[in-house]
Parts: C-alpha cells; sequence; structure tokens
C-alpha cells in the first residue's frame, strides 16, 4: 500500500510543475516537523499534526494527534474517514489537502492556498496608506450632509408651512419652520414661537400690518387716531430721508417685496425673549424732527410743532385753557400770561402766604386738621388714588375747613348752607328767619340797673318786637347779603343776581382734570420734588385764572435728552426719550414703559396703576358728573366733580 | 495695486523662477499678497461695524448685516471652487499656488465676515447652523495648514528616504523569515508567532491610525512570551531577534501611517462639510426671503 503525493509548483510565467513521489506504507505522518512523510512547512500546523491511513487502497482514514483538528467541507473534525473515489478537500492550517483516486491510486495533493502572513497579502498602495479605507469617502459624505441639510432645514420647514396654510392656529409641538426663527420672540409674542404663520403668512410676502391688526385691533384704531388717519402715503412723507444706508437697504428691499412704514419697522421681533425693545427716539424723531416741512412740500400742510430730542428740540406746551368764563376749552400755546378761567375766585398768595390771616387760621387748627405753621399746597389739593394726577378740588372736603358754611348750631349739631345748590342756600335762610326769633337784645335780660324815669321798659320792648316782627323779611336782605360782596359765596364764586323767574345763580366751576392731553405726566414719580418747584409761581398768583403749569424750560431744569442733549447745564440730568410722555398709540393711558423702568420708579403693578387712574365712562347727571374706574368686572366710582354747564347764562355780577 | 495683481504669468517670469530654484510656498506666495489683501479687508469689516451705526442692533438683517452677508456667501461659494480648479489644467491664469494662497488667507478673513454679519446673534436655528458649519470648515482649514507645515518634516525623517511599499516589504521579509525559523518551535511556541504573523499592519481603526497607539499589537505580545523563553533553543534565539526587528519595521510603518492619517483628517472634515455649509446656506438665505 502506498500514497502518491502531488506537488504544484508555480513558476514565474505561471506555469504549473507537477511532480509526484511515492509514499510507502498504510499510514503515513502529516506535520511541521521535518521527520513527517508528508511535510508541510506550516507555523498553524503542529509538528505531528494528524495520521493518514488506508487499508484498502480506497477509504483513507484520517486522525487528528494533537489536539489540532483540521476542516473538512467547512467543518472542524478530529476523525475522518473519507472514500477517495469521491474525493475531499481538507484544510491544515494555510494549507489544503486534497485527497483523490487515480489509477487505483491515492493522490494527496498538498497546496498552500493562503498568505505566508497577513502583511504578505496584496495591497492597494492608495488605499491602504490613507484613511480611504476607513473613513466614508468624502463625496459620498458631502452629497449625505448636503442633502441631509437640505431635508431638515429646507424640505421640512417649507413643508410644515405648506401644510398649515389658512390655518388658524397650528396645534402644540415641533414644526420644523420653527429652526427658521433667527431669535427668540418677546414675552408678548412667545405664546407664538411654534405658530410662525400667524405673521409669516405667504411665502415670500413680508409681514404685512394686517397680521398685527387681526389681533392688535385697538392698538390699530388708536394709532391711526393719534395720527390723524394719516394715510400711508402721509406717514411716509412724514419719514425723514435716512442715511445712504438706509436708502440703500430701502431700495433694495423695494426690490425684494419688503414695503416701508408697517408696524413691523419699529416692533423688531426675533430679538430677544424678555419685553419688546423699547422704542427709541429715533423712532419718532425720524418723522417729527422737521416734520412741518416735509409734510407741505408733499402737500398734507399739519399744524404739529417738529421736535426731535426733548432736551434740545420740543416746542412749548400747549395745555387745554378756557379764555373766558364757560368757553370750551382749548389748546394754548403755554406762557407767563395764560389763564384758565374755572369760575372760581382763589388767590393762591394769600393761601400760601405765611405770615398772613390765612395762615393764622391754619396754625390755629393744628391738631383739628393736617395743618402746619401755613397752609401746604396739599392741605387743599388731594392727589387721585394712584397718585398720577390731582383730584378736582372739593369744597366740603378742601375748603370747609376754613370755609365753613354754618349758620346755625342746634343742640352742638351744624347746620350748613347747601354747597352747590343756591336756591336751597335761599329756602334754608329763608325758613331760619321765619321761623326763629331774633335773639333777645341786651336790654332785656341781666341784672344790671336802669335809669329811673325812662320808658326804658316800652323802649327794650319795643325794640324786641319790632325786631321779631320785621325778622321774617330780613332773611331776604340775609340770603343777599350771602351772594352778594363779603358774603360766603360772592368770597369764591362768580354769582349771577336773580332774573325773572330765576333766583341767585352760581358760575358753575369748571376744573380741568388733565391739561395735557397729549403728553403723560405722574406726580406720584415727582414725589421727591416739592410742588413748588415746578410751580414756581403759585405763591406769587393773585388770581385764580393764572394757569400755574411749568413750561417746557421748568422740565427742562432736570429732564434732558434721551442721550443727555440740553441747551442749559443740567446739574442732575434725567434723560428724558419721548416715549417717557408720549404714547405713539395715544389710547391715553400711560405710555409704556421697559420693566426696569417702571421698578425704577416705584410702582408696584403696571396693571393695578391704569386700573385706578384709567377712567373709563364718565356718567353725567345734570351738573355732577361721577367718574368710573376701568376695573373691567366691577366699576368702581373714583370721584364725583361739578361739571360745566353748557349755555351760558345772560346775566353776570362780574367779580369788581 | 497694479503689481498686487498681475495675475498673467509670462513664460519669462516662470523660467526665472525655475532658475532661482527657490521654493515659495503658497502661505508667502508673492510676497504674502493675499495675507495683506485678506488682512485688510478683515479690518476694514471690523472698523465700519463699530463706526456704522444700526438700530435698534446689528444683525443681520440691517442693510450692512446683507452687505456682509452677500459677500459671505459669495466668497464661500469661490472658495469652495478651489477644488474645481485644481483637478483642471491651467498654464495661463492664476497659478494653483496663488489660487491655494488665496483660499487660506480669503477663508480665513471669512470668519471675520461671517461672524460679524450675524451680530453676534446666536442661536439654535438654521441660521446660527450656517455659521457653525462655516467654522467648523475654517478651522479645519486652518488646522489642515498647520499640519502641513509641521508634519511632512517628521513623516520624511520618520521614512529615512524608504518609499510607503519598502517598508511594507520589509516587513513582509521579516515575516518570511519569521516563518521559516519559526517551522521548529513546539506548538506552544509557535502560536504567537502565528498571530504576530496574523497581525494586519493596516488594521486598528481610526483611533489607532490617529493615535498611533496599538494596545494589543501582537507582535508585541509574541516578543514578550518568547522573551521569556530565551535560551531555550536556538530556534527561539533566532524568533526573537527577528520579532525585534519586524517590530521596529512595524513601529516605523505605523508612525508612517499615524502621520499621514493627521495630514488627511481635516479634508475628510472640511470637504464634506462645506457641502453641507453651502446647503445650509441656501436653507439660510431662503428662510429669509420665505418668511421675510
Amino acid at each position: 500500500m502506498s500514497f502518491i503525493l502531488r506537488r504544484i509548483a508555480t513558476t514565474r510565467s505561471g506555469k504549473q510543475i507537477i511532480r509526484d513521489s511515492v509514499l510507502d506504507g498504510d499510514q503515513i505522518l502529516l506535520g511541521r516537523d521535518s521527520a513527517n512523510a508528508l511535510h508541510i512547512t506550516d507555523l498553524a500546523v503542529n509538528p505531528h499534526h494528524a495520521t493518514i491511513s488506508s487499508h484498502d487502497g480506497r477509504m483513507v482514514r484520517v486522525v487528528a494527534q494533537e489536539g489540532l483538528g483540521f476542516d473538512l467541507n467547512g467543518r472542524t473534525l478530529d476523525v475522518a474517514d473519507i472514500d477517495s473515489m469521491g474525493g475531499a478537500e481538507l484544510r491544515f492550517g494555510s494549507h489544503r489537502l486534497t485527497i483523490s483516486q487515480e489509477d487505483q491510486q491515492i493522490i494527496l495533493l498538498v497546496e498552500r492556498i493562503d498568505e505566508l502572513s497577513e502583511a504578505s497579502r496584496h495591497i492597494d498602495e492608495a488605499r491602504a496608506f490613507s484613511l480611504a479605507g476607513l473613513l466614508p469617502g468624502k463625496r459620498i459624505s458631502a452629497w449625505l450632509f448636503a442633502a441631509l441639510m437640505l431635508v431638515a432645514f429646507l424640505a421640512g420647514p417649507i413643508w410644515a408651512w405648506q401644510t398649515f396654510r389658512g390655518v388658524d392656529e397650528r396645534p402644540e409641538g415641533f414644526h420644523a419652520d420653527k429652526t427658521w426663527s433667527s431669535g427668540p420672540l418677546s414675552s408678548a409674542h412667545a405664546s407664538l414661537k411654534n405658530d410662525c404663520q400667524s405673521c409669516h403668512v405667504d411665502a415670500f410676502v413680508a409681514v404685512t400690518d394686517k397680521a398685527c391688526v387681526s389681533c392688535h385691533t385697538g392698538e390699530h384704531k388708536a394709532m391711526s387716531k393719534a395720527h390723524a388717519n394719516a394715510s400711508s402715503a402721509m406717514l411716509l412723507a412724514a419719514r425723514r430721508e435716512g442715511s445712504l444706508g438706509d436708502q440703500f437697504l430701502a431700495r433694495i428691499a423695494q426690490s425684494f417685496n419688503r414695503p416701508q412704514g408697517r408696524c413691523v419697522d419699529c416692533h423688531t421681533e426675533h430679538e430677544g425673549a424678555g419685553a419688546m425693545p423699547a422704542t427709541p427716539q429715533k423712532f419718532c424723531a425720524d418723522c417729527h424732527d422737521g416734520m412741518a416741512g416735509r409734510l407741505s412740500r408733499a402737500g398734507h400742510p399739519t399744524t404739529l410743532a417738529d421736535a426731535a430730542d426733548f432736551g434740545t428740540d420740543h416746542p412749548e406746551f400747549r395745555p387745554l385753557a378756557r379764555t373766558a368764563m364757560g368757553a370750551k376749552p382749548e389748546r394754548l400755546v403755554l406762557s407767563d400770561q395764560s389763564i384758565d378761567i374755572n369760575g372760581l375766585k382763589f388767590p393762591h398768595d394769600v393761601h400760601l402766604d405765611g405770615n398772613g390771616g390765612v395762615a393764622r387760621m391754619a396754625a390755629s387748627f393744628r391738631g383739628q386738621y393736617d395743618f402746619g405753621k401755613k397752609l401746604e399746597c396739599r392741605n387743599c389739593h388731594t392727589p387721585e388714588a394712584g397718585g398720577v394726577g390731582l383730584q378736582p378740588v372739593n369744597m366740603q372736603r378742601d375748603c370747609a375747613m376754613c370755609h365753613s358754611l354754618t349758620f346755625e348750631t342746634v343742640g352742638g349739631v351744624k347746620r350748613t348752607l347747601r354747597h352747590g345748590k343756591p336756591d336751597q342756600v335761599a329756602a334754608d335762610l329763608t325758613a331760619y328767619y321765619r321761623s326763629t326769633a331774633p335773639s333777645a337784645g341786651l336790654q332785656l335780660g341781666g341784672i344790671e340797673r336802669r335809669r329811673p324815669g325812662q320808658y326804658a321798659e316800652g323802649q327794650i320792648y319795643n325794640i324786641y318786637f319790632r325786631e321779631s316782627q320785621m325778622r321774617p323779611s330780613r332773611a331776604e336782605d340775609a340770603v343777599r347779603a350771602v351772594f352778594s360782596l363779603g358774603g360766603a359765596c360772592y368770597d369764591c364764586h362768580t354769582i349771577y343776581a336773580p332774573t325773572a323767574g330765576k333766583g341767585w345763580r352760581v358760575e358753575p366751576v369748571t376744573q380741568t382734570a388733565r391739561f395735557m392731553e397729549k403728553g403723560w405726566f405722574d406726580h406720584g414719580t415727582h414725589k421727591e420734588t416739592a410742588c413748588a418747584d415746578c410751580h414756581v409761581s403759585a405763591s406769587k398768583s393773585a388770581k385764580s385764572q393764572d394757569l400755574l403749569l411749568p413750561s417746557v424750560a421748568q422740565c427742562r431744569t432736570c429732564h434732558v435728552g434721551e442721550t443727555g442733549a440740553s441747551l442749559k447745564k443740567v446739574k442732575v440730568e434725567t434723560k428724558s426719550s419721548c416715549a417717557m410722555c408720549h404714547e405713539y398709540h395715544q389710547d391715553g393711558g400711560r405710555p409704556w414703559q421697559p420693566a426696569d423702568d417702571r421698578k425704577k420708579a416705584n410702582y408696584r403693578d403696571r396693571e393695578n396703576m391704569r386700573r385706578n387712574v384709567d377712567v373709563s365712562a364718565v356718567t353725567k347727571s345734570g351738573q355732577e358728573a361721577v367718574y368710573i374706574s376701568a376695573v373691567p368686572i366691577a366699576p368702581k366710582m373714583l370721584y364725583r366733580v361739578t361739571w360745566r354747564e353748557i349755555g351760558q347764562p345772560d346775566n353776570r355780577m362780574g367779580a369788581s | 495695486m497694479a503689481s498686487l495683481f498681475s495675475r498673467r504669468r509670462n513664460k519669462a517670469a516662470q523660467n526665472s523662477r525655475v532658475r532661482e530654484q527657490k521654493h515659495e510656498g503658497f502661505m508667502r506666495y508673492a510676497g504674502f499678497r493675499w495675507a495683506k489683501i485678506s488682512g485688510g479687508l478683515t479690518l476694514l469689516v471690523m472698523a465700519s461695524y463699530a463706526l456704522i451705526d444700526v438700530s435698534p442692533r446689528h444683525n443681520g438683517g440691517s442693510w450692512y448685516g446683507y452687505t456682509l452677508g452677500t459677500m459671505g456667501a459669495l466668497l464661500i461659494l469661490w472658495l469652495t471652487m478651489l477644488g474645481v480648479r485644481k483637478r483642471r489644467r491651467s498654464d495661463d491664469h492664476w497659478s494653483l499656488k496663488a489660487w491655494t494662497s488665496a483660499h487660506v488667507y480669503l477663508g480665513l478673513s471669512l470668519a471675520v465676515i461671517g461672524t460679524w454679519h450675524s451680530g453676534f446673534q446666536l442661536g439654535w436655528n438654521v441660521h446660527t447652523l450656517a455659521w457653525a458649519l462655516m467654522m467648523l470648515v475654517i478651522v479645519s482649514g486652518m488646522y489642515g495648514i498647520a499640519v502641513y507645515a509641521l508634519l511632512p518634516r517628521s513623516l520624511s525623517a520618520n521614512r529615512e528616504e524608504m518609499t510607503q511599499m519598502q517598508m511594507l516589504e520589509a516587513l513582509r521579509a521579516f515575516d518570511r523569515q519569521l516563518h521559516g525559523t519559526a517551522q521548529g518551535l513546539a506548538p506552544a511556541d509557535a502560536a504567537p508567532v502565528l498571530a504576530a504573523l496574523s497581525e494586519n499592519p493596516f488594521a486598528g481603526g481610526m483611533a489607532a491610525r490617529l493615535s498611533g497607539r496599538y494596545p494589543r499589537c501582537a507582535t508585541a505580545e509574541a516578543l514578550a512570551q518568547l522573551g521569556q523563553r530565551r535560551g531555550t533553543s536556538e530556534d527561539v534565539e533566532k524568533v526573537v531577534g527577528l520579532l525585534g526587528q519586524k517590530q521596529a519595521a512595524l513601529g516605523r510603518l505605523r508612525r508612517h501611517l499615524r502621520l499621514r492619517a493627521l495630514l488627511e483628517i481635516w479634508l475628510y472634515v472640511h470637504v464634506p462639510l462645506t457641502f453641507a455649509l453651502i446647503a445650509a446656506l441656501s436653507a439660510h438665505v431662503i428662510s429669509v426671503f420665505f418668511y421675510w
């Protein structure tokens, strides 16, 4: 029995040379050791790896010797019986042993099928030495990244926009176009952060005013009204020519379908969370600086004065004032000679004099009322709730401490004349004189001695009873006295003498609640300042009609422009932009202020302030008016004032 | 300026350059012409940003912002064209060196133009994404310049005038000798040698390539194991000697691979992110006009 061992060598030219050698014996050894009959130079093969035996020249038994098996048809085995007629391929390390039958003899073919080492394998130099094999190709990742960007940040957002076209409100959740947001929305619009389309309605169309007004109906109306319901053309004509850069941008914006003069020009959004930025003075001055000229050139003449900066360029105030008794209030340019006739006679100088009779009287009431050594402004002027303005002067509250209307005391109770009801005054006095006896004369009482021989008794009797008899007719004199020079009413009021069918009449007092309607002034924020610091001429005013409002120049002793500009040197500057006093939307309320400034001004809560201060309705009843606060649920009466009567009394008694 | 922009190379100038045999890299090209131009551009942007009053504050939507944005976008597209230019032969205008020099310096100034365009308002949105991608591309480019300046010296020091394939051939020679010498070893001793032979010198992944550290190196392992068996036989002695030599050759090859990886890696960031940037930039520009 013998095996034929076949080896195949390949020449450099690719030609194969087959060498056969005969191995005698029924059993041969296979291994790395050179003593083996079948010697394989392969480190993966044991020195004595296996025995190969055959007894019949056909069946071959292969038995692994030293623990390492061999592979047959993909399985690792230790023993295998192989029919050489069918043939088989066994694998030892990197070598292949093919068993076959040829001419009744068993052929063992041994070939190296693997490289000697990993390093010996053929490589593509350019690829192996570079990173090409380790990383995805630059081209593929470029396309992949680019596609990812376009899908996530272009297709996605447009799809989100398309999905919710015409939908009033988007559902909660993530919408891809949120990735387009250039910054957080202001706190007022924070709820819209998921709903880009609430403002950005149409593609490639700049945000329109329509989108703003769909929510802000009231503001829009107020704003249009405040700006004289001006057309867009007029508003645009008012604008100052911008810098070259701004003009360049405007031209670009125009060519890209982005019209000028929209709400969003001033109300910039996506500028960060928190309150919207305070509108800088520039936004007002852009139009109001030199506006009158521009408007008249554009065919929209205006009476509005130009204003650019409070410190340097602001027209004199034009408060509401009545230049004649009972006249309609009109806006007049404030000056030292400005008057406002309110129907009262009230000399401020007498009341504020520290040495006069008024001061004496006030001093005598110390303890009983909140008086000092002399009268102070606050003794007669009471702030409104919230402290913004002053309540109208009220006779009972603010004057009656001194100007008493008491005419009789009955059992310790004072009877007073009815203020505001001249007919009632006349009636009360008449009744008083009718129902009471004259006080007994000196002669009727006491125990003093009288001179004898005189008709003393009768004389006295006659004095008294004549008086008693005459007393009811005295009432008319008393009434006349009250309404005439030296009388209680006449001292303060303008009185009209009785005419046919009418009794004594008093000119209604018209107290202006707010002199400057276009601006906002808060007495509360000026608490630190004495009244006289601003109302400088009050202590010298001898007439009630003097309009004691401070002028722009007076304000400028503290208030300078937004950037600190001023005409004169100011010791303690208060930088004041337009928005400190003026509200663009002109809804009559307090101008909006950034939260920080509000805190500085020591306000508790803006909403409460507005509720307390604002007057939402005035219900008229005759000569009285009731101011109702703006608390929406429970209207609350703020105060009562006597209202100016419409129609002029024809018969006047002048205040000579 | 005329001399600054004389781009056409004439034959004589070319020849004289060849004669001079003086190497002038793209960084120093034409006496730092592009460094000066983009430095000036950068200063101009910074100064005008500080001087121009944009209300309410600087942002990409002001006229100044649009100007910078347009400049930046055009610059990005032009910078990308280097990839096209370097694939096309041109003997006439704009040598590749000039182009690369301009690419590098204008690319650096783009960092300022893009950032100043944003008005420093960044957020989690597509606009900042485009900015971030731009900065990544620029930073990767800066890395590229740095390694191109520093690493080639180490690379040639390491290879000692051998080619890549010569390094690999040395390894193969040691493997063949190891294989032959180890035939006489006992199976227990042959196993680590076999493992060393089965180790692929190019294996190890990105981490190993960039760090040059191969903690489970089979050759080192085999050396350690057989080192303990020294003196047992002559074959072991020989094998240990060969393993030591193989490890030295492997070390050189691996250092070479590491340096090459460090030289190449930035392009795998720079190029794909450039295309991501162009896509994000398109989304950024379209979104601005879409939600105008």
